[in-house]
């Protein structure tokens, strides 16, 4: 083999295998990723029931409900729109009323939002980011959800202290 | 003084650094080159030759290539002489003396906190063998939770879980204390103020049957007295408020300590009790309910509504923001608050009626 | 005062890294010793002066000096001794701080020990290694100060996060530092040749074994990080494929493919270009996981910092360095003068298919991480690109790469013989072949392809286990030459041999763990039995204990095999007053390489408590192949010997294989 076939074989070698990549990148980024929506985006959209995607908004207060072997329901809202979601299995553990929560599924028929996946995926202001954003984006942010769960105590602390002293 | 006197010496040990290779001279500095490296490749092959892992024409072949890097690596265009240059020399050594510090200072001085000594914990307590009031707190938790019907450790640790700010837990604490101490009047007012403090300093119904029992098991505590003033107070009913305060003061002691307070409170509610303060006080506590006063229940409000907005179980709760709204003179919020509180609650019928209820007392109905 | 000489020692640091950072270069354009050996006694000093900053915030972590902001925002009086000393990496300024701590022990090691190198590449590495360094001091200084002061201390600290509060944190981000930043000397030593114009066989006998240090630690950190979240999480998982994993991974990936692409080099002269430019490209990955979890772009659980300053600031230093090396070595690579030819089929050969496939599965990391990031800054749109897409690209570019493995070491230089390494690697595949029956009689159920991998793996190690035998001449040769033959053989030929044998056990224990795991998740009240994997688990009963500063739910449960009692196992759940969250400590019991996971979830009201229990075969070796591949890399990096690639002769004899 002369110096040039040699190389050439190399290269073809090279080619062959990043076109390959390439098309399983391609191939994989259309089936296997999935969007992020809010209860008023689903709203919006129209999504159709059995796509898949990710729900994300604040635990409704006082709308969980836990039924026989593990099922759960609870509502998730964004401040305009709630959506009921149902999941079985269990909670993580930051799991809360009033906080955020990112769920992984799709809509049924009857329009609940059937989990397979309840995320717990948030750093310590209890807020995943996906979450934050978009009610950052509908104006439902409100400061007191960033506040720090410990610099909230703190502060509650001494007005408590004041009130009782 | 100390502080700069080692930050100089930083300094110093800094420049030092800088100029202790330029100050070194003649002596040639020990460095490595390519050619030792082929050299010991040569001897590489060598040993493998000797060891059986290579065959000699292999062996050969190797040599020559290694040869040829060891000739390229030789070639003296590839590393000229070196030469001593004692102008950039100089300038590197003023460069250390004066700019090393110069940026040093630049960087620290708009940044540090010189001023500021040490605050280790240790050295903070009032005692200097006293250990650090949580250690003590783990401790008795530690024995309680081995003893967990020592009716005296919960009363011991309970008001300082207050203390600490601990709410739920020294609810807790107090609870055992009852169930475990024995009832007193003392006990039940400790538990109602440990439950008020737990929800933000307002007096809910559960920490205001805790004062009433207290009043039935010991007519003259102050703590329940004061604190069922106060419920009357964030109720609304502010004469009533007057009127326990009043009494209290009435019965007590010239010199009870936690006269002032009391009187404070009455001057809040607008019945100030004439005799018992200087001028200078009814000043103090006028000054205070032009500024603070408003602050502090704008601020329990808020915090109210914060927290309901988080859990909106508390009908209660609910109840009482929109009283608070009420009060004062927010119409708008009181009934955007109303209707929020209908949306948290409307999956629970049980809830929903007592809300209901509620607002009929309130006088606003649907 | 230790808090100020701390910050100020940081400062000192600065200003020696900027000096290092231009004076050492006059030097080597002047051919001035004195001024080039100055890069040496500023890169010891400033090691000194960053170790004093270091431990100054460990001191004040550990005496809780609540008037320092760090410490008042991280730390707590009543945390036990440990995690004060690890909630010193575990915030954000304290983890940059360890950072370039770690950068400074880098440079400090090799202004120590960089005697063999000629004195100009010497200044140039230390200078670029400053440059580095000085960019990231700023980065620290403005943005991430940990030396801030809060005028009116309070009086207790707000604790560190309780997922946090463990010993798997105390050793994996270090551990993933060292690897990261080492790697910082690879980078360091491509840009002082491209600053030099000259690169040879020698650089790469220099390089490597910095490259080999940091491969080792980033080997360990990152299997250290995966057990840590095994079961520290409570899920049983033990690769998520978050971006920050992703972050460690890729450079691990390109740092693999430079540790072969500089074995080329270093033997035959060849590839020095592609060796520059992966130095360059692994450090720049380590750099884009640096900005990935300390600008907040991502959450997860890892990522505790959120501040955009922060963000643009480490994407500038990002956009600096990688832009400006790629612009350095666009502008000087077509100087440095080609190196040795090799056949298509040869060990050279052999390594850059491992180069090929390394670098595309990196590239494809690289686009799913990024292409969420991507699209949301150009759409709006959230996407998350998860497990199936990772699975769905990487899994087809591994095994390729894993069946061709075993061949390397198998072909000669310059110019190998394919029929001759096959012929070899029979035994090897008969192993794989018994394996895949064995595997497809003994397994019901499970994918059809877990037999296949199972192989696959066998085959790998197998691989390994015939280049020693070959080497030493095992089967062929009186036992006792073989003997003597294994122990005048190189060290670094064991290295290869254990690190390649790493990755099969490692697939072994995936492809187990993944597609023969048994599962319960359910209710249980005390005295409830269940039954999983052929093991009997009984809920003893649950108590409350109080820790240092939690209180936790202990459960007990009784494991039997066949009736006969096993273990008690302990899961817990802990739950933290201060911040007021809670934990999950899972329970496990090793049985051989496999466990049984047992974590807590919440209680139920009529008094049960809903649990999960895994069992987990072979699961072990998951961890347990990465510590064979380190080892063998301590191995190899033990190695004095040089390495020396002898050549085929066109028409020599085959039998003997060439030296390692």
């Amino acid at each position: 083999m002369t110096r040039k076939q040699r190389r050439l074989t190399m290269i073809g070698c090279a080619l062959a295998v990043l076109g390959f990549a390439a098309g399983l990148v391609l191939y994989s980024l259309r089936d296997s990723i999935v969007f992020f929506s809010t209860p008023a985006m689903v709203g919006e959209q129209h999504i159709a029931p059995g796509k898949r995607f990710r729900l994300g908004g604040l635990v409704q207060p006082g709308s969980l409900k836990r039924g026989d072997n593990l099922a759960v329901t609870f509502e998730v809202a964004d401040g305009t729109a709630k959506l009921p979601v149902a999941y079985k299995g269990l909670l993580p553990d930051l799991f809360r009323e009033g906080q955020g929560v990112v769920a992984e599924g799709s809509l049924d028929n009857a329009g609940v939002f059937q989990a397979d996946t309840v995320l717990a995926k948030h750093d310590e202001t209890y807020m995943p980011k996906e979450v934050a954003d978009a009610l950052k984006k509908q104006g439902h942010w409100k400061d007191d959800y960033a506040a720090k769960p410990g610099g909230g105590m703190a502060a509650q602390a001494g007005q408590g202290q004041g009130a009782t002293r | 003084m100390t502080l700069w006197f080692v930050f100089a010496l930083m300094t110093a040990a800094a420049i030092f650094a800088v100029l202790l290779p330029l100050g070194l001279r003649g002596s040639k500095p020990s460095q490595g080159s390519e050619a030792t490296v082929y050299k010991d490749q040569l001897v590489e092959i060598d040993r493998d030759l000797a060891a059986g892992l290579i065959a000699a024409g292999e062996a050969d072949a190797a040599r020559t290539e290694i040869g040829r890097r060891l000739l390229a690596a030789a070639d003296p265009k590839n590393s000229p002489p070196l030469q001593s240059n004692q102008a950039l020399r100089r300038l590197a050594a003023v460069v250390a003396l004066v700019g090393l510090p110069a940026v040093a200072l630049a960087v620290y001085l708009p940044m540090g906190s010189p001023r500021l000594p040490d605050f280790p914990l240790a050295a903070r307590s009032r005692a200097p063998d006293a250990q650090p009031l949580d250690g003590l707190v783990a401790q008795v938790e530690q024995h309680l939770e081995q003893n967990p019907t020592d009716g005296r450790g919960w009363s011991v640790l309970a008001p300082v879980l207050l203390r600490l700010g601990r709410y739920d837990e020294a609810v807790r604490a107090f609870r055992n204390s009852l169930t475990y101490g024995g009832e007193s009047a003392e006990r039940h007012a400790d538990l109602g103020e440990a439950l008020a403090a737990a929800a933000n300093g307002v007096v809910t119904a559960e920490a205001k049957s805790e004062f009433d029992r207290a009043l039935a098991l010991n007519a003259d505590e102050v703590k329940a007295s004061y604190f069922l003033g106060l419920a009357a107070e964030q109720d609304g009913r502010k004469a009533d408020a007057a009127k326990i305060w009043h009494a209290m003061l009435d019965k007590a002691a010239p010199d009870a300590p936690w006269r002032p307070l009391v009187q404070a409170a009455l001057l809040r509610v607008g019945s100030p009790a004439a005799p018992a303060l200087s001028d200078q006080t009814v000043a103090a506590a006028q000054d205070m309910k032009a500024d603070d006063r408003e602050a502090m229940i704008r601020g329990m409000v808020d915090r109210l509504a914060t927290r309901l907005k988080q859990n909106g179980d508390d009908v209660e709760g609910w109840l009482r923001l929109v009283r608070a709204y009420l009060v004062m003179g927010d119409r708008d919020k009181a009934k955007s608050a109303l209707s929020d509180a209908r949306q948290a609650v409307a999956n629970d019928a049980e809830r929903l009626r007592q809300l209901n209820e509620g607002l009929k007392t309130l006088g606003i109905d649907g | 005062m230790i808090v100020e000489g701390g910050h100020y020692a940081l400062v000192l640091a600065l200003a020696l890294a900027l000096i290092q950072s231009t004076v050492p270069l006059l030097g080597a354009r002047w051919r001035d010793p004195a001024l080039m050996n100055v890069a040496r006694s500023t890169a010891l000093a400033q090691l000194l002066f960053v170790g004093v900053s270091f431990a100054a915030l460990v001191t004040l972590h550990v005496t809780s000096d609540f008037s320092v902001l760090n410490v008042y925002e991280n730390s707590h009086s009543m945390k036990p001794l440990i995690y004060k000393i690890t909630g010193v990496w575990g915030s954000h300024e304290g983890s940059m701080l360890l950072w370039v701590s770690i950068l400074a022990l880098f440079g400090g090691l090799l202004a120590a020990f960089g005697n063999n190198l000629p004195l100009s590449l010497r200044a140039h590495v230390l200078a670029v290694q400053a440059w580095i360094a000085s960019a990231f001091y700023l980065f620290i200084l403005t943005t991430s100060n940990p030396f801030l002061r809060i005028p009116n201390p309070p009086m207790e600290g707000r604790d560190l996060n309780p997922v946090l509060q463990d010993i798997g944190l105390a050793v994996h981000p270090p551990m993933l530092y060292l690897g990261y930043v080492g790697f910082s000397i690879s980078f360091s030593f491509a840009i002082a040749a491209l600053l030099e114009g000259r690169i040879d066989a020698a650089w790469a006998r220099w390089v490597r074994p910095w490259t080999l240090l940091a491969w080792i630690f980033l080997t360990l950190g990152i299997a250290m990080g995966s057990y840590w979240a095994y079961y520290e999480l409570g899920w049983g998982g033990w690769w998520f494929w978050d971006p920050v994993e992703n972050a460690s991974l890729m450079p691990w990936l390109a740092g693999t493919a430079l540790l072969h692409s500089a074995l080329v080099m270093e033997k035959r002269n060849a590839l020095k270009v592609w060796t520059i430019l992966l130095s360059i490209l692994t450090f720049s990955l380590s750099l884009l996981g640096t900005f990935l979890v300390r600008s907040g772009v991502l959450t997860s659980v890892h990522a505790f910092a959120t501040d955009p300053t922060r963000g643009v600031f480490i994407l500038l230093i990002l956009c600096v360095f990688i832009g400006g090396s790629l612009t350095l070595f666009a502008g000087r690579a077509s100087r440095l003068k080609q190196g040795g030819l090799f056949a298509p089929i040869s060990r050279e050969g052999a390594l850059v298919l491992n180069n090929l496939f390394l670098t595309t599965a990196c590239a494809t990391v690289l686009v799913g991480t990024l292409y969420p990031l991507v699209l949301e800054v150009l759409t709006g749109d959230k996407i998350s690109v998860g497990a199936p897409f990772f699975n769905l690209t990487f899994a087809p570019l591994f095994v390729p790469l894993m069946a061709a493995v075993p061949f390397g070491p198998m072909l000669a230089w310059k110019r190998g013989d394919l029929l001759a390494a096959t012929q070899r690697l029979t035994a090897a595949g008969i192993a794989a072949l018994s394996a895949i029956a064995l595997a497809w009689a003994w397994a019901r159920g499970g994918a059809a392809l877990a037999p296949l991998a199972i192989g696959l793996a066998v085959f790998v190690i197998g691989g390994a286990i015939t280049d020693i035998a070959e080497r030493t001449g095992l089967f062929r040769v009186p036992f006792a030459i073989a003997l003597r033959r294994a122990r005048g053989l190189p060290r670094s030929a064991w290295g290869t041999a254990f690190a390649h044998a790493g990755i099969g056990v490692a697939l072994i224990g995936i492809v187990c763990e993944t597609t023969w795991n048994s599962e319960f998740i359910g209710t249980m009240k005390p005295r409830d039995t269940v039954d999983v994997a052929g093991y009997s688990l009984t809920l003893n009963g649950v108590v409350q204990r109080q820790g240092p500063n939690y209180r936790e739910q202990v459960a007990s449960f009784m494991v039997s095999i066949d009736g006969e009692p096993l273990s008690t196992m302990t899961p817990s759940k802990r739950s933290f007053t201060t911040r007021g969250m809670s934990t999950t400590e899972a329970a496990l019991l090793s049985r051989g390489f496999s466990q049984l996971y047992i974590s807590l979830g919440d209680s139920s009201a009529d008094g049960g408590t809903v649990v999960r229990i895994y069992h987990k075969p072979l699961v072990l070796l998951i961890w347990f192949g990465p510590v064979l591949m380190a080892f063998g890399g301590m191995l190899s990096l033990s190695d004095r010997r040089l390495r020396v690639g002898v050549p085929k002769a066109a028409k020599a004899l085959r039998g003997l294989q060439a030296a390692e």
